[in-house]
């Protein structure tokens, strides 16, 4: 009678587990994401790296459901690969669970911390611990570990309590010593060795300002 | 008198057929240049921005016809005084050489006058060249590159948007042509103390050699390095640093233009003490 109980114990347990697979609250801000098919904006750059000097740049972005976000410029611009991704669809795109790591203070808001982890070896993500601003229903920060591409951290602001897309993203990234041909540099420019030596991986950050979205 | 005196000697410059052959290899080694540097350029920009590459999209196009004129300026380094120092120096060797010298002082002309004339066509001469070399370059590089961003790699890659280039792009011509003047001006000083011209050749193509291995030379005493003239030459590169120190700037361009005056007066000094002959 006890193995038959403890039986029924187990498979309770696990067929809640794979139930729970993804966290509710994830799903909730997913679907209201959805609900949003298409929008413009524009946006302004700054980018924030140790031996990279860039004025502030303008651009405009172009979002329609199902297709990779658009950019336009006049300036030379450099656009994140990650962190633009609002609609969660690389997210979804693989099959993942959700693990639940409690709530933390963001910002000065309550926020879950989830850990996001694919199941299978599609995915180029291979861990992301997503902090949820539940009570607004939108994602308030991100920090995703890719195989290839490094790790990510990326800040959202928003500008009202009820938006979704953000008006503010700060995506923070490694980025590794500048690799300089020597032909390029000025004749009197001097290589430093041990700076360069001091300098195999920075933190660089690129702040967004998002401005002026025409929401369909 | 002066007026005069210049008018012939701009006349004679531009009668030698050496003065067209040069100007024709300024033109031919900027055609060159282009051309080296449309292929150069897209293999520097791709090394230079492999590792944001891993991170970013970009947006836009850096192979543009400021990124070329930058490339351009670089060659003011040495193929150009090289060409402009030989024009310059014959203004006076070729004289020595001819004997038309000593004709020429038979006429109502004092020494200084003569020589001083002949600086000044040598300053008209080099300018003349740099706005040539800016003119076509700038109408070759924005007709076929079209204009856009410049990157820069000065310690750290700086990047400037179109308009901002071009404004520092003018700016670095201008200084490029105080370096110019002041190589031109020491291989006239060489031709007079020379007086042969292939002796002033070899001397000024040696004077910029080791202008430009001093300029790399860490001397480790700062007075040196702000102050020797092989360290001023460059100061047209310091147009592309992000934040322009323009006191900086300004202070090396005089300082330049000083030496430049010292050596011409010292020229003009030798050769009003010198017998011609």
């Amino acid at each position: 009678m006890i193995k038959y109980l403890s039986l029924i114990a187990v498979l309770c347990c696990v067929l809640n587990v794979s139930a729970q697979e993804i966290d509710a609250d994830l799903i909730a801000i997913k679907e209201r994401m959805d609900a949003v098919n298409a929008f413009t904006a524009d946006l302004e750059l700054d980018l924030d790296a140790p031996f990279i000097n860039m004025p502030t740049k303008h651009a405009s972005m172009q979002y329609q459901k199902g297709k990779d976000i658009k950019f336009s410029s006049d300036d030379f611009v450099v656009l994140p690969k990650r962190g633009l991704d609002f609609a969660l669809s690389e997210l979804f795109e693989h099959p993942f669970i959700t693990v639940n790591r409690g709530e933390e203070s963001l910002h000065g808001i309550l926020v879950k911390v989830l850990n996001v982890i694919p199941t299978g070896d599609e995915s180029d993500m291979a861990l992301a611990t997503l902090y949820l601003d539940t009570h607004n229903q939108r994602i308030a920060a991100s920090e995703i570990t890719t195989k290839k591409q490094g790790t990510y951290k990326l800040d959202m602001r928003y500008a009202a309590n009820q938006d979704i897309l953000p008006n503010y993203v700060e995506v923070s990234f490694a980025i590794e010593k500048l690799k300089i041909p020597l032909n390029f540099m000025g004749s009197d420019t001097k290589i430093d060795r041990k700076t360069l030596r001091n300098m195999d991986t920075k933190t660089g950050k690129i702040k967004l300002q998002i401005s002026n979205y025409k929401i369909d | 008198m002066m007026i005069p005196l210049l008018k012939v000697e701009l006349f004679k410059l531009f009668r030698e057929s050496k003065t067209w052959y040069a100007i024709a290899a300024v033109l031919l080694i900027e055609g060159i240049i282009l051309t080296a540097a449309y292929y150069q350029g897209a293999t520097i920009l791709e090394l230079l921005l492999d590792n944001l590459r891993q991170s970013f999209y970009f947006e836009g196009n850096l192979l543009n016809g400021n990124l070329l004129l930058y490339i351009i300026l670089n060659s003011l380094w040495f193929n150009l005084p090289l060409i402009l120092m030989i024009v310059s120096s014959a203004l006076i060797t070729e004289e020595y050489k001819n004997g038309t010298l000593k004709t020429l002082m038979l006429q109502a002309v004092s020494k200084w006058q003569l020589i001083t004339a002949k600086y000044i066509t040598s300053f008209i001469f080099t300018a003349l060249i740099l706005a040539l070399l800016m003119l076509t370059t700038c109408i070759l590089a924005y007709s076929i590159f079209g204009s856009g961003d410049l990157v820069v790699y000065l310690g750290t890659l700086n990047f400037f948007p179109a308009e901002e280039a071009f404004k520092r792009i003018c700016l670095a011509f201008a200084s490029g042509l105080l370096s110019m003047l002041f190589f031109t001006t020491v291989s006239l000083t060489l031709g007079i103390l020379l007086k042969e011209p292939a002796k002033t050749w070899i001397a000024s193509a040696f004077f910029l050699i080791l202008c430009s291995l001093l300029l790399k030379a860490d001397f480790g005493v700062p007075a040196v390095e702000r102050f020797f003239f092989p360290k001023l030459t460059n100061a047209w590169q310091h147009f592309f640093e992000y934040d322009l120190d323009l006191n900086s700037i300004l202070m090396d361009n005089l300082l330049l233009a000083g030496y430049t005056v010292f050596f011409a007066l010292i020229g003009i000094y030798l050769f009003t003490k010198k017998d011609i002959g």
